[in-house]
């Protein structure tokens, strides 16, 4: 469906849903009026109210509104976030100029924490909120990307540079061992989530294939960017450990756009068109006339590989397709019911031919009250429809390489097709990649439901019953094709691949809630949570793989039938995993919290949680998490109410337990399936006793506004002590191998410690320039001791050469994943490679600096908004320069990089494992920069506003392949893999220009 | 009925049946997808199989024990060549004999799938299976003791059902030999008579005992093995059971014991089968067909499947020599039938024809099917060498861009019956114990014997070289101390006839030439008689003894 007939067919749904909840009331008073800010700018969807009725209504773009009440009313309520409440006579008026004054530092907004919510000035936990007027700019593929950097003491690293690719989100730190955890809890208006998605993963390692498995993509692409109102961090023991045994990675809770206006209906509107203009930085592969200089200079002229042509791989595969989003929002409804609706359809090409993301995802969500308004409805839904497309590029290749491999590689004297049309031929480790590009396709449909619907019921004054049901129901198909006409591709060349990629996940949520809020004196107020929560999950995953085709398998043979339409072709069918639907998941808890505010100045917060979860083995199948919290605001002391330099000084401290469970479903249970030639393999032996990871966290932080909100901040220290860590342990010999497994808990201390600051604040302030900077940086030290075990290694090493080496390892006094290799000692006369015999710990993979730099500035109407980041004091191994753009390669008549020469290194260095490779991965990033000019308004169009958006504008780095921030999966057995850059996906740099109106 | 009351009344639905659906649950996690222990019990016939295709895994693919065994002999050699084959250096090492504690990845990598096996045949034992299954079973799990105790001198026990996270039991030295003869004796009469077979049989079980009676003194004390007559005789004993049971069935041509239709060879005792094109459940069946690509330069062969090789495995001039061809070199155009034909180099029906590759070992300049000559990657003629060009001493770091060192050896024949597809998934079966090792085994006998019987060991050794088309030898001693390339030996008999099949370790430890030096290879200076225990298994199994004899571990 076109993106157009979509939106038409929307915006008739949602225009039923307006006329349908409009109701008519008898007017006796009319007020018209213009809230503006203080200074003078126009405060859109500010809410109007009139005291003591149910009159009300929001601002337009222009801050007017016009509001219908009782004639009596004689009170204007005007409120905004941001804003301070204003109350305003009207006795005798009907037309009023409201101004707002902003609040400092945005103490008065509403946070979101567990099962409930909380002025920022209450909370006791350290809960960091990005709001989303500072949300990150440009194409924005998931949700995860907006806060990359926009909060301190969280790490958002994504993986490749293929719209909609994985990331990897670390909360203060790196809190396990195994591969796939450490991912927070992803809360999405009350719902928590799986943390997987039904986009089918598909493992191109398996029957011979050497190009292992392919990455993961991200797990939020159905949720909408722009329906985001806010993302709240939740990074302390007191705010995570109401979710218990899912908290210990922090929880990122995501709260999507509500109607906000009672009274009238607002339309957004959003659209934006870009390009992929380019590679953020690339690895230095050498033209044709470098290629042809080197290989004078080391006396390779008379080889034969100088073939004439001068192409360009890297510049050839790129793609310029327009990129486009348009989103639609309509809000609107009165004082009984509002609703929210959006569309967004989005359109979002890889800057590499054949690859992309494209989006339809609609949301509407309501809020009814009723029974005098003792009891609400609210629903949400969000529907998404989300079309992947991906090439060949690969997490684990060996020998044979992947697509990125092929493109380094190849000779740029070489053209790729000869006059006939056919590609020209290749040797073994030279696969001609616009071939590959050409017969491969990979392509996955994911459908996505994520729908809650709640009842809340007041009981009493400030006592509260609520109920939610959740559903998150997701289904995808991947078609993969790599025809056998390719020459020099092993396992493909002449048979051919087809594969079909299903994925179906289902998760349920049941919540009871009571809530309490009330004042017990009137200095001593109470704010109370108690209740249920049963989650349960059910997650499948297969893909049949065929080999052995007649059709598409020579030139001759090509059809216009793809393989995996005719998998009755192949002559020989596989299907993997060999437990392709995992032990069904039940978690069911029990929770509360109690926080008591004496007359502002004195919090106390204390939250428990009793989560039984099935993974857990039947000796421990219940856990028990408590924190506490206090918050002791200073500033509200009267010693401090003379000093009019600080307007607010909060000192924070809170401890608590939280757990972990980021082990596979059925961990605990003696496993055995058919993965071998149809024979029960055992896979898993049972541990009755698992039970949750552990992590006891302390924190300590310090929230500031001063010179009337000209400056404030929050500085945090914490420590966390991981204890019962998740391991898997491989049976003593003589057992399964490789395959079985027991998951237990290991003695040891995995201890994250660090420091967190934010600050913000304008530099200057005048009415018609203002300069906005706000800054972060945080500091986290990581390391493992009083590990018994032997080392585990990880890492994996791939390449030509490269069998079995490793490049991490798990040691006790040791950063999780350290480094660990062979020094390079320099060259031998002969001008190879010379290393130590032994290996040593060679370096910290997990960034110990983060840092993020946000910037305003605003003339009139015009508007520079710039956003940097960066992280400091880690290592990045760079398997590509050790295996694929190495000098030996290049003796072969391969392309390599400028940066492989050298001096005193001959053609015969082979590729010799050592720290030679391993690159310092400290960089500074713009990730984006906007220039935005309001428009304000044109005819029916409302505050409307026009801009250019720059992403990936610049890195600034030493490392010398694509991207320092880059986190290839290479996993070993289980346990996981940080900082290692193997043929990824490049980084594109993307120019967007967009438009922002309302009507 | 107006929103408002449609939705209280829905709220109350809703509100009720959910309240009453979700009140406390029996938290329970359904297996779905994967059996449990009792469920897998109910398949021993099953289990069995898996036990027999672990057998695939160890063996078929000669990146595994077969590179251990022959990449450390005077037969094998692996050169670094370029930026291929380095993977850190373990390949030399192996050729070397100077590898240390952690350096053979490969080593650490058999322990584990030897004992898979040796758990997957243990657990067909905790089932009801029948004596015929449990006998097999047994024989099984003999095969992957006898390897680990080779390899390893120690392997590690269990009893069905144990708790896998305890110690297991660990056997060493004669302790070990004896419980390997005491299974496989009780084994021996459950197992179906005969041979030839792709199941555990009796001539089989015999083959095996054999091969632990012959080589006890070697694992009692492989630097200076000793022989008893007793064990002699019960290896001529259980030899001649064989081969009168065989009736000296010789094949056709040497090379049909190994080609893609080898299933039916009259040489087989027993054989891992293989069907072709049929990849079915996860993964090929045990890799044979990396027999040829582990050889094979990039660039031999290419009209149907692309990749024809890795251009690893190599061999050197003077295992060539060994075949009494000195100063002959042979070409392209040599009489098929002038040498002892295990030598190869002859055309070869659904292989020559094919690809041009000429079974046997691969030498000189190398051509295709139509009779034009390769070329290597650097459009260099493909022309595989006899090693000479090769360092005397070999320095991991100094080693040159070694393209087309090395003669090669196709053995297992590339299957070409359906092309491209047979080419990666091959039929031809692999032969894990065979009638001439039978044979070769007893003339060893004859001569280690109390009273040694030379004539009839040479008799023995004669009628096995004529019918390999080989001139009879006149006479012919155990070993040459000084040298392992000396021709008239029974040690260079063993390994003109058993060349690349995984026996070459064995065979120079007991003929005691394990620490001399052959071609590339100084003297040995330490004592790597067996590969060092994996730290991952010793630190938590109190009971393996960590085999780290000598100074350079």
């Amino acid at each position: 469906m076109t993106i157009q007939r979509l939106l038409i067919r929307w915006v008739s749904f949602t225009l039923l849903c307006v006329l349908f909840t409009q109701t008519a009331f008898s007017q006796t008073k009319t007020i018209t009026g213009k809230v503006s800010d203080d200074k003078g700018a126009p405060v859109p969807g500010a809410t109007v109210t009139l005291r003591g009725t149910n009159a009300g209504a929001s601002t337009a773009a222009d801050g007017s509104f016009t509001l219908t009440g009782p004639a009596n009313a004689t009170t204007l309520i005007v409120s905004s976030v941001g804003f301070t409440n204003q109350e305003i006579s009207i006795v005798g008026q009907s037309n009023i100029n409201v101004t707002l004054q902003p609040t400092q530092s945005n103490l008065n907004e509403v946070v979101v924490i567990g099962y409930g919510t909380a002025r920022r000035r209450d909370v006791t936990g350290a809960v960091a909120t990005v709001n989303a007027k500072d949300f990150n700019q440009g194409p924005i593929a998931a949700p995860d990307q907006l806060l990359t950097n926009k909060t301190p003491g969280v790490q958002v690293t994504t993986s490749s540079g293929q719209p909609g690719g994985g990331t990897t989100i670390k909360i203060r730190g790196n809190a396990t061992v195994i591969a796939g955890a450490n991912l927070p809890l992803i809360v999405v208006d009350g719902v928590p989530l799986d943390g997987r998605d039904a986009t089918p993963s598909l493992n191109l390692g398996t029957n011979g294939l050497p190009f292992g498995t392919t990455p993961s993509s991200n797990p939020l692409l159905y949720i909408n960017p722009y329906d985001i109102q806010s993302m709240e961090v939740l990074k302390d023991a007191n705010a995570t450990a109401i979710y218990g045994s899912r908290g210990a990675n922090g929880v990122l809770v995501i709260t999507t756009k509500k109607a906000t206006s009672s009274g009238g209906t607002k339309i957004d509107f959003h659209a934006s068109v870009g390009d992929n203009v380019g590679y953020m930085k690339t690895d230095g592969v050498m033209n044709a006339s470098q290629f042809r200089a080197k290989l004078q200079q080391y006396n390779l002229g008379s080889a034969g590989y100088d073939s004439g042509y001068s192409v360009n791989p890297l510049k050839d595969i790129e793609q310029h397709k327009l990129l486009q989003t348009y989103d639609l929002d309509l809000s609107g409804g009165n004082d009984n019911g509002k609703f929210h609706a959006s569309i967004l359809a989005q359109t979002n090409p890889g800057i590499i031919k054949k690859t992309g993301l494209d989006k339809y995802l609609g949301t509407f969500n309501g809020t009814y009250k009723m029974w005098d308004k003792r009891v609400t409805l609210d629903f949400n839904l969000i529907v998404g429809h989300v079309q992947l497309d991906q090439t060949l590029i690969t997490n684990t290749p060996g020998a044979g390489g992947n697509l990125m491999q092929w493109i380094l590689n190849w000779n740029p004297t070489v053209r790729y097709q000869a006059p006939d049309g056919s590609y020209i031929g290749q040797a073994f480790t030279d696969v001609n990649p616009m071939a590959a590009l050409d017969a491969y396709t990979d392509r996955s449909n994911v459908n996505t439901v994520l729908g809650n619907i709640s009842g809340t019921v007041r009981l009493a004054k400030g006592l509260d019953y609520k109920m939610l049901y959740a559903i998150n129901e997701g289904s995808g198909t991947r078609y993969t094709d790599f025809n056998g006409w390719i020459q020099g591709v092993q396992g493909i060349s002449a048979t051919g691949l087809g594969a079909i990629s299903t994925a179906n996940i289902t998760s349920q949520t049941f919540t009871h809630t009571l809530n309490y809020n009330g004042d017990l004196t009137d200095k001593l107020h109470l704010s109370a949570v108690a209740g249920y929560e049963y989650w349960t999950t059910n997650f499948r995953d297969q893909t049949l793989l065929g080999t052995g085709f007649d059709i598409n398998n020579t030139w001759a043979s090509r059809v216009s039938i793809r393989n995996s339409d005719q998998l009755t072709d192949a002559s020989s069918l596989s299907s993997s995993p060999a437990n392709p639907q995992d032990p069904s998941v039940e978690i069911q808890s029990y929770f509360a919290r109690v926080g008591f505010n004496w007359a502002d100045k004195y919090y106390l917060n204390g939250t428990f949680r009793a989560d039984g979860s099935s993974k857990f083995g039947v000796n421990n199948h219940y856990g028990y998490f408590p924190s506490v919290g206090a918050r002791w605001v200073l500033s509200n002391e009267d010693f401090m109410k003379d000093i009019t330099l600080i307007n607010n000084l909060a000192l924070r401290g809170s401890w608590g337990i939280t757990g972990s469970q980021d082990f596979p479903a059925g961990a605990a249970q003696t496993q055995f399936n058919f993965s071998q030639n149809a024979t029960p393999v055992e896979i898993a032996y049972g541990n009755p006793n698992l039970k949750w990871q552990r992590t006891a966290q302390t924190d300590i932080g310090l929230d500031f506004t001063l010179l009337k909100g000209r400056l404030y901040g929050t500085f945090d220290w914490y420590r966390k002590n991981t204890t019962q860590i998740v391991f898997q342990n491989q049976a003593i010999a003589p057992g399964p191998g490789t395959n079985g497994k027991e998951f237990v808990n290991l003695d040891g201390n995995l201890y994250n410690s660090g420091e967190e600051l934010s600050l913000g604040g304008t530099v200057i302030d005048k009415p018609d320039f203002t300069w906005d900077l706000s800054f972060n940086i945080s500091h986290n030290k990581n390391i493992l001791k009083n590990f018994n075990s032997p080392p585990v290694i990880t890492g994996v090493i791939n390449g030509n050469g490269l069998s079995n080496t490793y490049a991490e390892e798990i040691a006790n006094n040791q950063p999780i994943d350290v480094f660990y290799m062979p020094h390079w000692l320099g060259y031998t006369k002969s001008g190879t490679d010379t290393t130590t015999a032994s290996s040593y710990f060679a370096g910290n993979p997990n960034p110990e600096w983060l840092y993020g730099l946000s910037t305003t500035l605003r003339y009139h109407k015009l508007s520079l908004n710039l956003a940097f980041g960066g992280a400091g004091g880690y290592k990045v191994f760079n398997n590509t320069a050790l295996a694929v753009t190495n000098i030996g390669i290049f003796a072969k008549g391969q392309n390599v990089s400028k940066n492989a020469f050298a001096a005193g290194e001959t053609t015969a260095n082979g590729t010799v494992f050592s720290d030679k490779y391993l690159e310092s991965g400290n960089f500074i990033k713009l990730r984006n920069a906007t220039v935005n000019y309001n428009l304000g308004n044109i005819g029916n169009f409302k505050n409307a506003s026009v801009y250019v958006t720059g992403s990936n504008l610049f890195v600034k780095t030493k490392f010398t392949g694509f991207d320092p921030e880059v986190n290839i999966d290479k996993q070993y057995q289980g346990f996981a893999s940080v900082g290692m850059e193997y043929l990824p996906y490049p980084t594109p740099r993307i120019i967007t220009i967009g438009i922002n109106t309302s009507f | 009925m107006n929103l408002n009351k449609f939705l209280k009344n829905s709220f109350l639905i809703i509100g009720v049946v959910s309240v009453a659906a979700t009140g406390c649950t029996k938290l329970h996690e359904n297996l779905t997808s994967t059996l449990s222990q009792t469920d897998a019990n109910k398949f021993s016939n099953l289990f069995l199989q898996a036990a027999y295709n672990d057998l695939g895994l160890v063996y078929e693919d000669p990146g595994n024990v077969l590179q251990l065994e022959e990449a450390s002999t005077d037969e094998m050699f692996i050169p670094i060549r370029g930026t291929d084959w380095y993977d850190g250096g373990y390949h030399v090492q192996l050729h070397l004999h100077n590898w240390t504690r952690n350096s053979i990845p490969l080593a650490e990598t058999e322990f584990t799938i030897l004992n898979k096996t040796n758990f997957d045949a243990t657990q067909v034992l905790g089932t009801n299976g029948t004596p015929d299954q449990i006998a097999q079973a047994r024989f099984i799990r003999a095969i992957v003791l006898y390897q680990l105790l080779d390899l390893f001198g120690e392997f590690p026990l269990r009893q069905p059902n144990d708790n896998l996270l305890l110690p297991s039991k660990v056997y060493s030295g004669d302790s070990a030999t004896s419980f390997i003869i005491s299974e496989l004796t009780s084994a021996i009469s459950n197992l179906a008579p005969g041979n030839g077979t792709t199941l555990a049989n009796q001539d089989a079980a015999r083959a095996l005992l054999m091969r632990v009676y012959l080589n006890r003194g070697t694992f009692k004390n492989a630097a200076s093995p000793t022989f008893a007559d007793a064990d002699m005789q019960q290896v001529v004993t259980l030899g001649n059971q064989v081969l009168t049971d065989w009736g000296y069935k010789w094949a056709a041509n040497y090379f049909d014991i190994f080609n893609p239709n080898n299933g039916a060879t009259t040489e087989s005792l027993f054989s891992l089968p293989n069907a072709r094109g049929a990849n079915t459940g996860s993964g090929f069946y045990g890799n044979i067909q990396n027999q040829w690509y582990a050889t094979l330069h990039y660039n031999s062969y290419d009209a149907l499947a692309p990749q024809s090789g890795w251009n690893g495995y190599s061999t050197m001039g003077e295992f060539y020599n060994t075949f009494g061809v000195n100063g002959v070199t042979p070409t392209q155009t040599v009489a098929d039938s002038s040498l002892d034909n295990r030598l190869g180099e002859a055309h070869y029906a659904g292989v020559t024809d094919v690809s041009g590759i000429r079974p046997g070992i691969l030498i000189n300049q190398q051509y295709d099917e139509h009779g034009n000559a390769l070329q290597d990657r650097k459009k260099l003629p493909l022309v595989f060498t006899n090693a000479s060009e090769v360092p005397a001493s070999i320095d991991v770091s100094l080693l040159p861009n070694l393209e087309d060192v090395g003669y090669r050896i196709i053995k297992y024949s590339p299957d070409f019956t359906t092309g491209a597809k047979s080419y990666q998934v091959p039929g031809n079966y692999f032969i894990l114990f065979r009638q001439a090792d039978v044979l070769l085994m007893t003339a060893e006998a004859l001569m280690r014997q109390g009273t040694p019987n030379n004539a009839g060991a040479l008799a023995l050794v004669n009628k096995l070289r004529v019918a390999r088309g080989a001139t009879p030898l006149t006479s012919m001693t155990l070993n040459d101390p000084n040298s392992v390339y000396t021709a008239n030996t029974l040690l260079a008999e063993r390994g003109r006839e058993l060349y690349w099949e995984g026996l070459r370790r064995t065979d120079l430890i007991r003929f005691g030439m394990w620490k001399t030096a052959w071609r590339l290879k100084p003297a040995d200076n330490g004592n790597y008689y067996v590969f060092p225990i994996p730290d991952a298994d010793l630190s938590v199994n109190p009971n393996l003894i960590p085999n780290l004899q000598g100074s350079n571990y």
